[in-house]
C-alpha cells in the first residue's frame, strides 16, 4: 500500500488529540491521501479550519494552516482564495462550526461561490465541549442540553446548499470508504464552492449515550440509515449518499432594445438666437421655448412649467443642455416635445 | 494639486499610498464612503480586492485572513460594527497579522445617535476582546493628518505584526478641507510577514510556541509570548509621533483633548495650555506625568464620560477635572462655560 501520504502529516505531533473510535481520523487520512494523489503540496495548498475537535485537523497537516475563531472559517478561506488565487484552499471543520455559529457565513460564502472545498465532519453533536445538542442533532436525541430529547428538527444542509445553482453538495459517511474517497476527489476538482457533508461518529460523547458499545456499531447504524445513490443528481433525499451538483447554464444575455430617435434635420428650421429665445419665457401668454443640444423645443404643453420655471428649477427661454446633468430624468423627456427651431448665433 | 478632500477620502487614499490591496467592510455611517470608494477602486484596479461582507464579523475576519495571505489589508467601521469586530481583533493579535482597523466613532452604546460624533470607543480598543492584548491606536484631528496617520498605522502594523487601530469620529470623517495629498512625502514600510503557501506553519488563535505547536497548559510559554508582544508594541509605538503640546505662559490649567475636540479647544490656546495625544494607546504615561507636573488644574475635554480621563488619573495619580461632550454636543461656547465652572469649583 502506498504510504507516501504520510509526508503530508505532522507525525511528530502524534498521537493526536481525538478519542479512540472517532471518525475525524478517517476524514483526515482520506483527505490527505486524495491530496497526495492529486500531487498537491505545501507550496500550493492551504488548510483552514475552525474550532472544535475537527478544527484540530489542519494542525496535523504539513501545510500552511490557519486555525480561525469559532465559525469564521469560511470567510477566512474565501479571503485567502481571493488574495491568492494560485493556492488550493481546503476547509476542514465540523457541523457546529459551519452550520450553527457560522451559519450566516455558510449562506453568504456559498452564494459568492469562491473556489474552495469544504469538508464538514458532521457528527451531529458538540463533541469537544462534552456532548451538547447541535444544529444537525436529529429530533428526539438525548444530549447534555436536551435531556428529554432534542425538541427541534435538524438543519438540512443538503437543502440549504442546493437551493440555486451553481452548487456542489456531496453526502457521504466515514463508513462507506470508497464512496467517501470519490466524493473528496470530485469535490477537490470541482471549480467553485464544493461542500462535502461527511456523516461521522462521536462514540464517546454521543454514541454511548445512544446505546452503542463500539464505533463499529455506529458505522453499522450509518449503513442502515443511508444508502448510496449512483449517477448525476440535482438533489439528495435525507437518507441518500451521493453527489448533488449543478452548474449555471450560460444563457445569452437578452439584447437591449434601443429605440432609434429620428434625426431631425436642422436645415430649414427657424434659427433662434439666445436673445430671441429669451422672449418665449411663458409670461403674458407667450409660449414656452427652451433650447437643448442646439435645437429649440416648445414646452408650452408641459404641465410642470409653472410660470416661467419648471419644477422651480429650470428657467424657460434658456439653453438647458447643461441642466440635464443634474436632472433626475433622461433626455427622452425633452424629445417628446415638438421642435420649433434651432439655436444659432453666438453662444453665451 | 490642492483639492477639497473629506476625512474618509483621505483615509482611503492614505491606505492606497501605504500599499493596501485588500478591503473588506460592511455599510455603516459614517464610514460607508470608504467602502464605496474601495468598491470603485477595485473595479479600476484588478490587483486591489474588495469584499462587501455579510456582517462586520466577516469583514474583520476577512481583513486578518487577507493579511495572513499576504496582502496589506484594512477595514473601516463605526462603534456598533467595531463591537462585532472584537473577536477578530483578538485573533489578529494572537496570529500576529499586520492590518489596519479604522473606527470612526459615533454616539453609543448600541445604535446610539446615528450619526452624531463621539469619542467613546477608547475602552473598546483596549479591552473589547477577551484577554490581555496591547493594541496601537492613533487619532488624527485634521484631513491631512487622516492621510498621514493612515500610512503611519500601516507602517506600525507591519513593524509590530498586529492589527493597528486608526480612530476618527463622525465629524472628522465628514470634514472637508483643502489639502494637497499628492505632494505629501511619506515613508512606507514594506510587507514584513511571509505569506501563506510557503511552509508548514500553523496560524492559530490558540496559544502556541514559536514552532506553531498548540500549547494550552504551559504558563511559561504564555508569559514569554505576552511580554515579547508587549515589548515589541511599545518599541514600535515609540517611533511614531505621539502627542502635541502647546504650552501657554501664565496658565495654571492644562487642557487635554484629542481628535475633533482638540480642534475645537485650540481656539482657547491663548488662555490655557493644550496637550493633544495623537497616539491613544499605548498610553502616554511618561509624557503626561512630565507635562502635568507644572499645572495646578488638569481638565480633560473629550466626547465620552471620562474614558480618557480615567487613564490620565491612573497615570499621574491625581484627580483630574472632566468636561464630557456627550450626545454629539461639541459647541465651543458650552465647553468654555464648563471649563469656567470646573475652575470655579476648584477654587481658582
Amino acid at each position: 500500500m502506498d504510504r507516501s501520504y504520510k509526508e503530508l502529516l505532522k507525525l511528530r505531533r502524534f498521537p493526536h488529540t481525538w478519542c479512540p473510535g472517532c471518525g475525524i481520523g478517517a476524514v483526515l487520512k482520506n483527505v490527505v491521501m486524495v491530496i497526495k494523489e492529486l500531487s498537491w503540496n505545501n507550496q500550493n495548498t492551504v488548510a483552514v479550519s475552525g474550532i472544535g475537535c475537527s478544527g484540530r485537523m489542519s494542525g496535523y497537516m504539513n501545510l500552511d494552516a490557519v486555525h480561525t475563531p469559532h465559525g469564521r472559517v469560511l470567510t477566512a478561506a474565501e479571503t485567502i482564495k481571493t488574495v491568492r488565487p494560485d493556492l488550493n484552499v481546503i476547509v476542514l471543520s465540523g457541523d457546529g462550526d459551519l452550520a450553527s455559529i457560522g451559519g450566516n457565513h455558510l449562506l453568504h460564502t456559498s452564494r459568492r461561490n469562491p473556489d474552495i472545498t469544504v469538508f464538514c465532519n458532521n457528527n451531529e453533536i458538540y463533541g469537544l465541549t462534552g456532548g451538547q445538542a447541535g444544529p444537525t442533532t436529529p429530533k428526539g436525541t438525548k444530549t447534555l442540553t436536551s435531556p428529554r430529547g432534542e425538541p427541534y428538527l435538524p438543519l438540512r444542509l443538503g437543502r440549504i446548499l442546493t437551493q440555486q445553482p451553481p452548487y456542489f453538495y456531496a453526502r457521504t459517511t466515514v463508513y462507506h470508504l470508497n464512496h467517501f474517497k470519490t466524493c473528496i476527489r470530485e469535490a477537490l476538482l470541482w471549480n467553485g464552492f464544493s461542500f462535502v457533508d461527511i456523516i461521522s461518529d462521536c462514540i464517546e460523547l454521543n454514541g454511548r449515550r445512544l446505546g452503542f458499545k463500539t464505533a463499529h456499531q455506529m458505522f453499522k447504524w450509518f449503513d442502515e440509515r443511508f444508502h448510496i445513490v449512483e449517477g448525476e443528481r440535482e438533489h439528495l433525499q435525507e437518507d441518500e449518499l451521493g453527489i448533488a451538483k449543478a452548474v449555471v447554464e450560460k444563457v445569452p444575455r437578452p439584447i437591449e432594445k434601443v429605440e432609434e430617435k429620428p434625426e431631425i434635420p436642422t436645415e430649414g428650421l427657424k434659427p433662434f438666437t439666445l436673445q430671441e429665445l429669451h422672449h418665449f419665457n411663458g409670461t403674458e401668454g407667450k409660449p414656452i421655448y427652451i433650447a437643448f443640444k442646439g435645437k429649440v423645443y416648445d414646452l408650452s404643453t408641459s404641465p410642470l412649467f409653472q410660470g416661467e420655471k419648471r419644477m422651480r428649477c429650470h428657467l424657460a427661454g434658456k439653453d438647458l443642455t447643461k441642466d440635464m446633468d443634474i436632472a433626475p430624468h433622461g433626455e427622452d423627456l425633452v424629445f417628446k416635445f415638438s421642435v420649433v427651431g434651432k439655436l444659432s448665433g453666438e453662444r453665451v | 494639486m490642492k483639492q477639497l478632500v473629506s476625512g474618509n477620502e483621505a483615509i482611503f487614499r492614505g491606505a492606497i499610498r501605504a500599499g493596501a490591496s485588500y478591503f473588506a467592510g460592511y455599510p455603516i455611517s459614517p464610514t460607508s464612503e470608504i467602502l464605496q470608494q474601495a468598491a470603485l477602486y477595485s473595479e479600476e484596479n484588478r490587483e486591489f480586492r474588495f469584499l462587501q461582507a455579510e456582517d462586520e464579523i466577516a469583514a474583520a475576519i476577512g481583513t486578518i485572513s487577507a493579511s495572513l495571505a499576504g496582502a496589506k489589508a484594512f477595514t473601516a467601521t463605526s462603534g456598533p460594527g467595531f463591537s462585532l469586530m472584537q473577536e477578530a481583533l483578538g485573533w489578529g493579535h494572537v496570529v500576529e497579522a499586520p492590518c489596519v482597523f479604522v473606527n470612526s466613532m459615533r454616539v453609543g452604546p448600541s445604535t446610539g445617535m446615528p450619526t452624531q460624533p463621539a469619542q467613546s470607543d477608547l475602552l473598546q480598543i483596549k479591552a473589547g476582546s477577551a484577554g490581555d492584548y496591547y493594541p496601537i491606536a492613533f487619532y488624527p484631528n485634521s484631513v491631512e493628518e487622516c492621510f498621514r496617520l493612515t500610512i503611519t498605522a500601516f507602517n506600525a502594523a507591519e513593524e509590530s505584526l498586529s492589527p493597528v487601530i486608526l480612530l476618527a469620529d463622525a465629524f472628522l470623517s465628514h470634514l472637508y478641507e483643502i489639502v494637497d495629498l499628492e505632494s505629501i512625502k511619506v515613508n512606507v514600510v514594506p510587507r514584513s510577514k511571509e505569506p501563506l503557501g510557503r511552509g508548514q506553519r500553523l496560524f492559530t488563535g490558540t496559544v502556541h510556541d514559536k514552532m506553531g505547536n498548540v500549547k494550552t497548559n504551559d504558563p511559561e510559554i504564555y508569559r514569554e509570548w505576552l511580554w515579547e508582544v508587549k515589548d515589541r508594541h511599545d518599541r514600535v509605538a515609540g517611533q511614531y509621533p505621539s502627542f502635541k503640546y502647546l504650552p501657554c505662559r501664565n496658565s495654571e490649567t492644562l487642557l487635554i483633548a484629542f481628535g475633533i475636540t482638540s480642534r475645537i479647544v485650540s481656539s482657547l490656546k491663548d488662555r490655557f495650555s493644550i496637550f493633544r495625544p495623537i497616539r491613544i494607546y499605548p498610553f502616554l504615561e511618561k509624557e503626561l506625568l512630565e507635562v502635568a507636573q507644572s499645572y495646578r488644574h488638569i481638565i480633560v475635554v473629550e466626547g465620552s464620560d471620562g474614558q480618557y480621563a480615567s487613564w490620565v488619573e491612573c497615570a499621574i495619580c491625581r484627580k483630574v477635572m472632566k468636561v464630557p461632550c456627550l450626545g454629539g454636543g461639541f459647541k465651543l461656547k458650552w465647553i468654555e462655560n464648563q471649563i469656567e465652572e470646573c475652575l470655579k469649583g476648584a477654587g481658582r
